[in-house]
């Protein structure tokens, strides 16, 4: 099993805090999670591998931009993006920035977090299995299998847990009592 | 280098990083800019010889409160796009406020002026060059918020960069009060602001390519 949230977001403050081998541990496991993600974007391994370090290299050299008080997955998931539309940018030059944003599917994801006030509210009445796995998959741009790793949870518990959400919610919304 | 040696070798200078770092480091830009924009300004335009007399009256504080407010509510910004995370920008309205209140005493002080001075009021003596000196001496404080961006993430550079500019434009304003003679609202409300807008103007401008991590 992966280490989940909780692990990563120990090992990051520890690693804050001065640990190096704390440090090193959250960038051992970061580095398949990284690998991961850049996967599912682009096909040549070189690329990843170039991609998972200079990731690696900015969480690193960045962390002072790590909030203790938010949750670790959404910052380093941030990051990852960044690095991968930068890297596509420069790779890809003669793309034009539009049909990036599109391809990547980033206007959908703004739109969606643009909305992030009153889904945080909303989220909040929800249990917190179910919030973090809608704010994953929905919020964060995550694919099942990576919620899945980042919460150290099943991928079919991750899909229950968004359905029930989303479900829940829905009835909020059309002002159902619970 | 594969990336198990990179781990290691970055693992090898783990510095401990403090609860408030991000805060912390955006203090010291803007401070480092701030002491040099303070010696520039001293060393050229120079402090106000009347400064004793003139920080026993109003319009010394109605221009140092509008623009260190502005300052604070824009390093609270600037702080927030230094952070990977999404963010929503509608959220950064109240940074308005200054402006607004600074309309409402403009209003008031209008309103108790006769409209045959109005003019002489709203352009005074300094009119075209305030917002550029503004421009000029918030260079250094810019440049010290690109150093405190080394470290930190911004991932919207056009926002983040805005928000420095904001930033640098209205502690160089505040400290351009030290020079600065004039003493109505409107004057104030229209070129301080206008110098500090340039400012969050070009930041936005250049922002993409000086903040590209």
């Amino acid at each position: 099993m992966r280490p989940g949230e909780d692990q990563l977001k120990a090992w990051m403050t520890r690693g804050l805090g001065g640990d190096a081998a704390a440090h090193a541990r959250l960038l051992g496991a970061l580095a398949p999670l990284l690998r991961h993600f850049y996967r599912r974007r682009i096909s040549d391994d070189t690329e990843i591998e170039d991609l998972v370090q200079e990731t690696l290299i900015a969480i690193h050299t960045r962390r002072a931009s790590y909030d203790r008080d938010r949750p670790f997955t959404p910052w380093l998931f941030s990051i990852a993006r960044y690095k991968m539309i930068d890297h596509l940018r420069r790779v890809r030059a003669t793309l034009p920035i539009e049909d990036l944003s599109e391809m990547l599917g980033i206007e959908g994801f703004e739109e969606a977090s643009n909305a992030s006030i009153d889904i945080d509210r909303l989220l909040g009445l929800l249990p917190a299995k179910q919030a973090r796995a809608i704010r994953h998959t929905r919020l964060d741009g995550l694919s099942t299998a990576e919620a899945a790793t980042a919460d150290g949870i099943g991928e079919s518990d991750v899909k229950v847990s968004v359905h029930r959400g989303l479900k829940a919610l829905a009835a909020r919304l059309r002002g159902e009592p619970q | 280098m594969n990336t198990d040696q990179l781990i290691e070798q970055l693992a090898r200078e783990v510095r401990p990083v403090p609860r408030r770092s991000r805060t912390l480091r955006l203090a010291l830009g803007v401070g480092a800019g701030g002491i040099v924009t303070l010696a520039v300004l001293a060393l050229t335009i120079g402090i106000r010889p009347d400064l004793s007399a003139a920080l026993r009256g109003f319009p010394f504080w109605m221009k140092w409160i509008y623009t260190v407010s502005l300052g604070i509510g824009a390093v609270a910004i600037t702080a927030r796009l230094a952070q990977p995370e999404p963010v929503r920008l509608a959220r950064f309205w109240p940074i308005m406020l200054p402006f607004l209140l600074l309309a409402i005493l403009g209003a008031i002080e209008l309103a108790h002026t006769p409209s045959r001075l109005w003019l002489d009021m709203w352009l005074s003596k300094t009119w075209k060059i305030c917002p550029w000196l503004v421009l000029a001496l918030s260079t250094p404080i810019f440049v010290g918020l690109l150093w405190s961006f080394r470290k930190l993430a911004p991932t919207r550079l056009r926002a983040a960069g805005a928000a420095a500019g904001l930033t640098a434009g209205a502690w160089a304003a505040a400290l351009y009060c030290l020079h600065c003679p004039e003493v109505s609202a409107i004057f104030v409300l229209t070129w301080y602001t206008l110098g500090i807008a340039l400012a969050g103007g070009l930041g936005a401008l250049i922002g993409p390519r000086l903040l590209r991590w």
